[in-house]
């Protein structure tokens, strides 16, 4: 007997995106992830644009990881132009990532992933019974946004992020508030792992998982570093101008998003994959984390990504304290943005986005305008983990009620976190705009 | 007071106009209070997707027949319908059609993104049965009145200030940065005034083309 589970269009998403299982009895006979928002098209929009443009085009791509977007791209025309940025523009620019990661990770998991855990359709139904919660989660949110809106002029689409550096600094009374708030939202980490470790225990499906992220040298998401995927029997690392050998992105009939594949296999990014590849670096406290949300590396179930996210925001929040204590001490130097001489080049930049690996690939011709231009986002390399993962949780369901396997494969979906608009930046039929 | 039954959509898009809502955290659950959201996909599992709407808040622009369809039905259970952010305002980055060259559109909150406290008013306008107002002015006003140093003038900056409708109290210009002309055109905005001071500048006649138009596809 042939059944269909649809589920038309997924709610507590970024983006428009569909669910679509057929089962021939108690077996999957096959499993889609529509993609059916727009293709976006902003990659070809470069094509011919002033390198000045670049930045504030592509980064019109998300709204959820703008800054991401727009910081990798303003890292990839550096690149392609060789120009270095200061000390101080890295530790601004790495800031800017916590900050979008906090607020990226906490509407997700307090107002996106939580009510399914607890069994509501909102957040703000959720707040009848858990205010407290839902508070917590709006102010981490809130801290996550005050962090770019101080270093990057606006929570979204930041403003002060300019080629070569800053357009404009922070001021210490700027940079004391902004202390004294992370300061105070680290008081409330205990109440955050309280609830995320007695969240009800759920299981989406267990896979032998190969997981993708930067191998930096210490624990971070802007900083030049190779990546490294991590699978159950080897572990291999990339240069980032090696990005097209590990996402071989191919069209897929059924979606506008494009899928990547790593020898023919999906691979994850995101919080868990950035936990996994670098479990190496986290000390005492941060197992410590770990253990308090009941994570435990690797997994190979994508509902950990939830709690994966949990730990992050414990480790920004960290990160930005001691970041700012030493901003306030040794004192932001008043500098200019670096001297940018255009020129011809080709860069590929690679920086963890708060969903994972993030790719910028740009050519520049001699009159200093784009000639190609690529983007790939984690939400597409994620795609076919998502599928692969809809296809095991159905499959390993003890209950294949409709109503059992659609809780499930809803919160698979929402544990990736997935960025839909992101995903669709470009469909390309056929390989030719390198 | 009954409060009006409010939907809040999402065409293609970025979702950052939806982002902004939820990202007034301090007013958020105040606003769940004053409004009845039916219809909210990007924050709730649980939205109505057939009833009568006093006011739909529309994002993004039509890109596909799927959004085409939605956009109509929208406009046909909506009493008012308002265009969010520059792509449903103007066509936006992506430069394709405004919402208003498919439905009737009551009125707008232009940005990329829509500015918070914008977006707060007009929904107190909307609260009290007015529709929102936009200032008639372009950003070099707002410049102005922050009495900052004219980047176009003084730095030659390419600066889209003189033809970029405000309400954003000058962000960018403000720290530095030239306006990209993000809000879409200024009413009345002068282009023919603007596109002889570029070329008196120096500027290719390409980039003048290309910057006035990014966020408003055919309006210079």
């Amino acid at each position: 007997m042939t059944r269909r589970i649809v589920i038309e269009e997924l709610a507590r998403v970024e983006g428009h995106g569909g669910i679509q299982v057929d089962m021939e009895g108690d077996a999957v006979a096959s499993v889609h992830f529509d993609v059916f928002e727009g293709a976006r098209l902003l990659e070809t929009l470069l094509n011919g644009r002033h390198y000045l443009d670049v930045a504030p085009t592509i980064s019109r791509i998300c709204a959820i990881c703008s800054t991401a977007h727009l910081v990798t791209s303003l890292k990839t025309t550096e690149a392609a132009f060789g120009v270095q940025v200061s000390e101080q523009t890295e530790v601004l620019r790495e800031l800017l990532f916590r900050g979008e990661n906090i607020e990226s990770h906490a509407l997700h998991l307090f107002l996106l992933a939580a009510p399914d855990y607890l069994g509501y359709p909102s957040a703000p139904a959720m707040a009848r019974e858990f205010p407290e919660i839902v508070k917590l989660g709006l102010e981490l949110k809130q801290l996550g946004n005050r962090v770019q809106e101080v270093i990057g002029g606006r929570a979204i689409h930041p403003t002060t992020p300019v080629l070569g550096g800053f357009a404009a600094l922070p001021d210490s009374a700027q940079l004391i508030e902004l202390r004294d708030r992370v300061a105070r939202a680290l008081e409330r980490v205990p109440e955050l792992l309280e609830f995320v470790g007695q969240l009800p225990p759920e299981h989406g499906c267990s896979a032998e998982t190969v997981f993708a992220a930067l191998a930096p040298e210490q624990y971070g998401y802007s900083r030049t570093a190779d990546v490294t995927f991590k699978g159950q029997q080897r572990t291999e690392g990339f240069e980032p101008s090696d990005y097209r050998t590990f996402t071989n992105e191919m069209v897929v009939a059924h979606s506008n998003a494009r899928h990547s594949l790593f020898e023919n296999a999906p691979f994850l990014v995101g919080a868990l994959a950035r936990l996994t590849v670098n479990e190496a670096l986290l000390d005492a406290d941060a197992l410590a984390v770990l253990e308090r949300v009941k994570l435990l590396l690797p997994s190979g179930d994508p509902l950990d990504n939830n709690k994966a996210q949990a730990v992050e925001l414990v480790l920004d929040l960290q990160w930005c304290l001691v970041t700012l204590e030493r901003l306030l001490s040794e004192g932001l130097r008043p500098e200019a943005p670096a001297f940018i001489v255009p020129r011809a080049g080709t860069a590929t930049v690679i920086t963890e986005a708060p969903r994972g690996l993030l790719v910028h690939s740009y050519s520049y011709n001699e009159d200093y305008r784009i000639a190609s231009a690529d983007v790939i986002t984690p939400t597409a390399m994620n795609a076919a983990s998502i599928e692969r993962h809809f296809q095991l949780g159905v499959a390993q369901s003890p209950d294949k009620t409709d109503a059992v396997l659609t809780r499930r494969l809803e919160m698979i979906a929402r544990a990736y976190d997935p960025c839909i608009s992101c995903s669709v930046h470009l469909v390309r039929l056929n390989d030719n705009a390198g | 007071m009954t409060k009006p039954r409010v939907g809040i959509f999402g065409l293609t898009g970025c979702a950052g106009d939806q982002l902004v809502i939820l990202n007034c955290e301090d007013e958020l659950l105040q606003l769940v209070e004053l409004l009845d959201i039916r219809s909210f996909m990007m924050a709730s599992s649980d939205s109505d997707e057939s009833c009568e709407l006093d006011i739909a808040l529309v994002e993004g622009a039509v890109v596909t027949e799927h959004d085409e369809k939605v956009l109509r039905a929208v406009r046909e259970r909506s009493g008012l319908l308002v265009a969010l952010g520059t792509c449903a305002a103007w066509g936006g980055v992506a430069g394709v059609k405004p919402l208003r060259s498919y439905v009737a559109v009551d009125a707008v909150i232009t940005g990329c993104p829509i500015e918070k406290e914008e977006f707060l008013s007009a929904i107190a306008n909307l609260l009290n049965g007015q529709l929102p107002v936009a200032a008639a002015y372009p950003v070099c006003a707002e410049c102005k009145m922050r009495e900052n140093e004219c980047l176009l003038l003084a730095r030659g900056a390419f600066c889209c200030g003189p033809v970029t409708a405000a309400g954003c109290a000058a962000r960018c210009p403000s720290v530095g940065v030239a306006c990209i002309g993000c809000r879409g055109p200024a009413r009345d905005a002068n282009f023919a005034g603007a596109r002889a001071l570029y070329t008196q500048l120096g500027f290719p006649d390409n980039d003048i083309q290309t910057r006035l138009n990014s966020f408003a596809a055919g309006v210079a």
